[in-house]
């Protein structure tokens, strides 16, 4: 088990040592790869354009999903509750083809979110949605949305609700009760579903090659490019870029994390 | 309770902005679908809101075209075939690592869970590469051993949480009346993690058919699974026969939720948080 992962990212490493010269792989070893990579300043946008796509989309999914996650706590009728959960949780049955699509209809310049931007005399003319940031942003944020929710929602069902009383009682309005007491005891729900948003998002594929429109060419698209070119040592490097990247950014998360329940 | 019941005296603005923001929500997330369903019945080969005409002619233009059936067909076999390679490993997988000491058991945890945070497009090139080298790559198994492999660790995260809850001194009690570790794995223990294994099922089963970057490179023109068949049809194309196709995927979503409700009927999730102080970990 473990060597059927352990094998196929050795023959990716070696190939990352290869190079690529004049249409064919030279299979000798050289970092003349890597040290293109690090210093091409088109590989650097690449991963700066990675980074920032993956830190707005975390984000977003935060800043929709907490107040949604709090909803789901908060409901106090069970059949409600099961059916917003539901409802949260549907989206991840269906592909995420068919997910992105139906963002590239619902964003297009004909679509239904211009269509309503110009009846209510938002807009002039229709905006541009999708094949951008933009596009790949709102669509990447629905995808993810159940994974940052039910993290958040997980650490709220944990909290004791006699510290909400007790803060209550002490005289704290409800703002500064959610402020003191109830934010920063789900923080590691927050940062769970962070973790899961900002890694998904560095390795998201399918949604930046259909609605990114060429313009948002992340880490990802960069790596199936070079593949289908047969440049492979790019596209290994490439690749070694993003696992690190993976992995740091999940180790630094998991720092936070054990941060966040010391408090 | 008596948290609720007060809240409830106060006239609760913050609660009307929260209700209306779950209800705008709620449409953030069902917009995408719905607009695809809405679409597939749209008459004109581009997107246009609101449809001028309705019509059908793009179910009738999908049932024509032979390259999806084909595609589906071959998805279902592949996500039925790997789920169930993927579960009987896993199931063992996840009894060994709760039931046994095994040396460094956190290294092995950590490497069978590590591909969920492995970029899914580096462990397809990696195994594209990899069954190149092998010369591996036109055969059917290096695409079963892909999704295996993509869909195992969910499997073994469940079950190995939910045999975590187990308790142990049930089998003992099927072993002292006489059964052999067989039958009380069949009989004892499987009933009581049917849940998570159906759940975990469903799962792999959803996340197989769902495979496009690990897959993209293994499969040829004329054995395309389906996502990527779409994939690669909306790269061409934008016209709204793949409307009609995702409306009978969103359709077949609806059955899973709908099977997913009935196996939760009157049981406790399994993946919500015990109450403080019931921990039996």
């Amino acid at each position: 088990m473990t060597y059927a992962f352990a094998a196929p990212l050795i023959t990716f490493f070696e190939y990352s040592f290869y190079r690529f010269r004049r249409g064919r792989l030279e299979q000798v070893f050289t970092l003349d790869t890597y040290s293109r990579f690090l210093f091409d300043s088109y590989y650097h946008v690449v991963i700066y354009d990675t980074l920032r796509m993956a830190t707005i989309v975390t984000l977003l999914s935060l800043a929709i999903g907490y107040p949604l996650a709090y909803a789901l706590y908060r409901i106090n009728r069970p059949a409600i509750q099961r059916w917003l959960a539901l409802l949260i949780f549907s989206p991840i049955l269906v592909s995420v083809v068919v997910r992105s699509y139906g963002w590239i209809v619902l964003l297009s310049d004909q679509g239904p979110v211009n269509w309503l931007l110009l009846r209510f005399g938002v807009l002039a003319e229709p905006a541009t949605l999708v094949f951008n940031l933009f596009g790949v942003v709102i669509s990447l944020t629905h995808v993810f949305l159940p994974f940052v929710v039910f993290p958040i929602f997980s650490s709220l069902t944990r909290l004791d609700p006699a510290l909400k009383e007790a803060a209550e009682d002490l005289g704290a309005n409800w703002w500064t009760t959610f402020r003191r007491v109830t934010f920063p005891l789900s923080l590691p729900g927050v940062v769970a579903g962070a973790q899961i948003a900002f890694t998904l998002a560095l390795g998201a594929f399918v949604t930046p090659a259909m609605l990114g429109g060429g313009r948002v060419l992340v880490l990802p698209l960069q790596v199936y490019n070079a593949t289908t070119d047969i440049n492979w040592p790019v596209a290994a490097v490439g690749g070694m870029a993003l696992l690190v990247i993976s992995m740091v950014a999940v180790a630094a998360f998991n720092r936070l994390l054990k941060y966040s329940e010391a408090r | 309770m008596a948290v609720v019941n007060r809240s409830r005296e106060i006239p609760p603005l913050r609660y009307v902005a929260l209700g209306v923001f779950t209800v705008a929500a709620s449409l953030f997330i069902i917009a995408p679908l719905a607009v695809v369903v809405l679409n597939s019945f749209n008459n004109v080969a581009y997107n246009v809101f609101p449809p001028e005409e309705l019509s059908t002619r793009w179910y009738v233009n999908l049932f024509s075209q032979d390259v999806f059936y084909a595609a589906a067909g071959r998805s279902i076999v592949l996500a039925a075939l790997s789920t169930g390679i993927a579960l009987v490993i896993g199931i063992m997988a996840a009894y060994a690592l709760v039931r046994y000491k095994l040396p460094a058991p956190d290294l092995i945890k950590a490497s069978l869970l590590s591909p969920i945070v492995l970029p899914k497009i580096v462990l397809g090139v990696a195994l594209f590469m990899f069954f190149v080298r092998i010369r591996m790559l036109d055969n059917y198994s290096s695409l079963l051993v892909t999704h295996v492999l993509v869909i195992l660790p969910f499997v073994i995260a469940m079950v190995s949480a939910s045999l975590a809850n187990f308790d142990w001194t049930l089998q003992e009690a099927a072993m002292d009346l006489g059964a052999g570790p067989i039958r009380t794995f069949i009989r004892v223990i499987l009933p009581q993690i049917s849940l998570s294994v159906g759940i975990s099922a469903v799962f792999a089963f959803i996340t197989s058919f769902d495979q496009v970057e690990t897959t993209i490179f293994m499969v040829r023109t004329g054995s395309n699974t389906l996502p990527v068949e779409m994939f690669l049809y909306l790269q061409k194309w934008q016209d709204p026969t793949i409307a009609a196709l995702s409306t009978l995927l969103i359709l077949f979503a609806i059955a899973l939720v709908m099977l997913i409700s009935l196996m939760l009927r009157g049981r406790r999730l399994p993946f919500l948080p015990q109450r403080p102080g019931e921990d039996t970990q």
